[in-house]
């Protein structure tokens, strides 16, 4: 730390003379001696593996030093390249992280520091520490030995949904819903994880239109009201990620690979039909209403197509209703929750046991690529590279194209 | 959680005492430093959430640190950049010591260093940490609203008693309250003393059940006149000039020679320890309470009234409109740096003359004085500024 220099002015004494104040060499040694009470250093954990890259830096498990057994996950906040200091999508999602205190919501432990020394400018590193969850689900769904039963799926989609709930209650908006964000403990206990992206959302009120970025949640799981240019938008955005991460319980990789907006859109068009003000009243409104092309004449076939992967009634009707074209009509997590698929026989049944056949971790990061989904038969974009491109540049699909 | 408030024991054995620096010399530092942020972010158009999170923010860093450590312009300047990001009203840091440079003389700039801006992204690190990223940080302000929605009578009064106390609220900032209290119950401190400097008495109120005895019990329990009165006092402390006694200015300056031109003469605003009012010493210990805990409160000491001049806040003039959506206009009593080093006491000037002419404001003496300060009323106090049950 350069610190407390000099007044320039020639006529005054060099600060460093003083006896009042710390001169460079003492305020560095008190930053490197102080033992802040609230914040602990890093070296308490000890690095075992990177499991994976959020939307804002690396994430490793790590061991704490004081028990063999206590296993953490540590979230390393990237500050290279930041004009503007400590990055505000990192105090954003400590913020929210804080807020939320929920068995299906990541838990944020405490947030751990490097020590500040000469060697990194008397600038620390910082950590954001949660609980250690095993798997995330597009480790288990990407690998074929994992089996779930429609109980057990049930399970799955009842905890999503139950986070997505206590969230939406809260009034923040996730925005970034894809199978390697929703983590699942070897207990099987679902958690709601990297709130990189997300934001608080307030209720529209009337003349009042809120402006968020429509460049949020990674492309195959992004709804039509953003890829269509929507800034007011609200929690029907994570109930679309939702619906998409149901079929994907079946169907075991993404449904809708576009590599691009426009081929999403199209995509979507395919398999929910067409929008139009008819069946979504309000869409000529959106800004890339008439800017992107919009297939004419498609129909619905959202339960038809589904239907061969997910057999039971009660679970294709559940996603024709997070499918919606229109958000309004969308169901939200309430609503979900109380659908048939939830409380009618195989009921939801716990992951416990079959999550104990499987002794390794796994993370989508460490997995092996996904085979590419069943739902290709529309659209092959020849030569065009899949990549869920905005926001999240490090998917993992990278290689596969639809 | 770390507990964030303290009780005034606490507030007297800070860093900066425990570094050499006297009680009155910090509470001025905080005072400056403060009032320092409320400017800044003034002149930036930030809100008064955003503000009003950098000050609490400084308030919490200096219970950790001394002033003789980290000079409060800089940590003032760092605090506000942090709360710009925290309450999504985000200011670029050169813009940020732009102003602060316009608003600084030569002088006091010149404790930021070579790299002002390198200094303030060292010390953000520094700030985080202090505070335990605890980024979320509650305010009196939502609370003055939605107590103000519940409370019956007339609404040109009503509106006038909440601009008055909205100002109260800006003005507490410069006082540790956010220290030692909830934000809850600073609101209702604050209501209640412009309720009575506005003559505006709470006779009834919505929701209103017979257990209450004031409007405030439908809010926070367990709360006495003799909390109320403290908290009042320790606002309009910050009204009465006193001469200066102690303090130099801020420890990492040196004496400058000369006065620097564009300096007024210093309005001192901090008291003496003989009649200080803000010298927590001289105030019964209030031991801080959670909601609902057992209150022990001992009665607070005799002091004489001291409403004499200048007058209340509140002189500029109340806008009644909606509550303001920003801080607004500087201060009535400018605090500048106090005198150099070696001139120990000087009469305090003259108090200066409003900005503007007090609007609907009553001169002082019509105030009726506090209750609490006057002599030690036989038997149990009685409770006069609320109807009886």
């Amino acid at each position: 730390m350069q610190s407390v220099s000099a007044p320039r002015e020639p006529t005054q004494p060099v600060i460093s003379t003083s006896s009042t104040i710390l001169n460079m060499r003492e305020k560095e040694k008190y930053i490197e001696d102080f033992d802040f009470p609230f914040c602990d250093e890093s070296s308490k954990y000890e690095k075992v593996a990177k499991i994976g890259q959020g939307t804002f830096g690396e994430v490793f498990k790590a061991r704490a030093r004081n028990s063999n057994k206590k296993f953490v996950a540590m979230k390393k906040v990237l500050m290279d390249n930041e004009k503007e200091g400590f990055p505000i999508t990192a105090l954003r999602e400590i913020k929210i992280l804080q807020l939320l205190k929920h068995e299906n919501v990541v838990n944020l432990i405490e947030i751990c520091r490097t020590k500040a020394t000469l060697h990194n400018k008397y600038r620390s590193t910082f950590y954001l520490v949660f609980d250690f969850c095993e798997h995330d689900l597009a480790g288990l769904l990407s690998n074929v030995n994992v089996k779930f039963s429609l109980g057990e799926i049930k399970k799955v989609m009842q905890q999503l949904l139950n986070g997505l709930y206590y969230i939406h209650s809260n009034k923040i908006l996730h925005r970034d819903m894809k199978a390697a964000n929703v983590l699942i403990t070897k207990n099987g206990i679902l958690k709601l994880a990297d709130f990189g992206l997300a934001r608080a959302f307030s209720v529209a009120k009337s003349g009042q239109v809120n402006k968020y970025t429509n460049r949020v949640v990674t492309l195959w799981y992004r709804p039509p009201e953003l890829l269509l240019g929507d800034r007011n938008y609200g929690p029907p955005v994570d109930m679309w990620g939702a619906g998409c991460i149901m079929a994907e319980m079946w169907t075991r990789s993404p449904i809708m690979q576009g590599p691009t907006e426009q081929q999403q859109l199209i995509l979507i068009s395919q398999l929910c039909g067409s929008c139009t003000p008819d069946v979504w009243p309000g869409v000529e409104n959106l800004d890339l209403y008439n800017k992107m092309e919009l297939p004419k004449g498609q129909k619905r076939k959202v339960k038809e197509r589904l239907k061969p992967y997910v057999k039971d009634p009660y679970g294709c009707d559940l996603l024709d209703k997070l499918l919606q074209l229109d958000p309004a009509k969308r169901y939200d997590a309430d609503t979900a929750l109380n659908h048939d698929f939830f409380w009618t026989d195989p009921m939801p049944c716990d992951l416990a046991n079959m999550l104990a056949q499987h002794t390794q971790s796994m993370f989508e990061y460490l997995a092996p690529p996904r085979r590419p989904g069943h739902l290709r038969h529309h659209h092959h974009v020849a030569g065009a590279q899949a990549k869920p491109s905005q926001p999240v540049q490090d998917s993992g699909y990278q290689d596969r194209v639809f | 959680m770390p507990y964030w408030y303290y009780d005034k024991k606490d507030l007297q054995s800070t860093p900066s005492f425990r570094d050499g620096i006297s009680n009155e010399t910090e509470n001025r530092y905080r005072k400056e430093g403060a009032r320092f942020i409320i400017d800044t972010g003034s002149k930036m158009d930030l809100g008064y959430n955003t503000v009003a999170t950098g000050v609490v923010y400084f308030h919490r860093f200096y219970m950790f640190h001394s002033f003789k450590t980290f000079p409060r312009y800089i940590t003032a300047c760092c605090c506000l950049f942090l709360a710009g990001k925290v309450e999504e009203t985000p200011k670029k840091c050169k813009d940020i010591i732009k102003v602060a440079k316009s608003l600084l003389t030569e002088h006091k700039f010149a404790t930021f260093g070579d790299d002002p801006k390198e200094e303030v992204m060292t010390l953000e690190r520094i700030l985080l940490q202090t505070i335990k990223f605890d980024l979320q940080v509650e305010h009196p302000y939502g609370y003055l609203l939605k107590y103000a929605k519940c409370l019956k009578g007339d609404k040109g009064k009503l509106q006038k008693m909440v601009q008055m106390a909205w100002t109260f609220v800006n003005d507490s900032l410069c006082t540790t309250l956010c220290l030692q209290w909830e934000p809850e119950v600073i609101a209702v401190a604050l209501m209640f003393l412009a309720g009575k400097l506005s003559k505006f008495e709470v006779m009834d109120w919505n929701g209103r059940v017979p257990r209450h005895n004031a409007w405030w019990d439908m809010f926070v329990e367990d709360i006495t006149m003799e909390l109320l009165e403290d908290i009042c006092h320790q606002v309009l402390d910050l009204y009465s000039p006193q001469p200066q006694s102690s303090g130099s200015d801020s420890p990492p300056l040196q004496t400058p020679n000369k006065q620097p031109k564009n300096e007024k003469k210093p309005l001192c605003v901090t008291p003496p320890t003989s009649v200080s009012p803000v010298a927590v010493t001289t105030k019964p210990v209030v031991t801080p309470i959670k909601n609902g805990s057992e209150v022990k409160i001992e009665p607070p000491k005799m002091e004489p009234l001291r409403y004499s001049y200048p007058p209340y806040p509140g002189l500029y003039p109340p806008v009644y409109t909606a509550p303001p959506p920003t801080i607004p206009p500087p201060p009535r009593l400018p605090i500048t740096s106090g005198p150099p080093p070696g001139l120990v006491y000087t009469e305090p000037p003259p108090a200066p003359a409003a900005r503007f002419p007090p609007v609907n404001v009553p001169p002082p003496n019509y105030f009726p004085p506090l209750p609490g300060r006057g002599p030690p009323p036989p038997g149990p106090p009685p409770r006069p500024y609320y109807p009886p049950p």
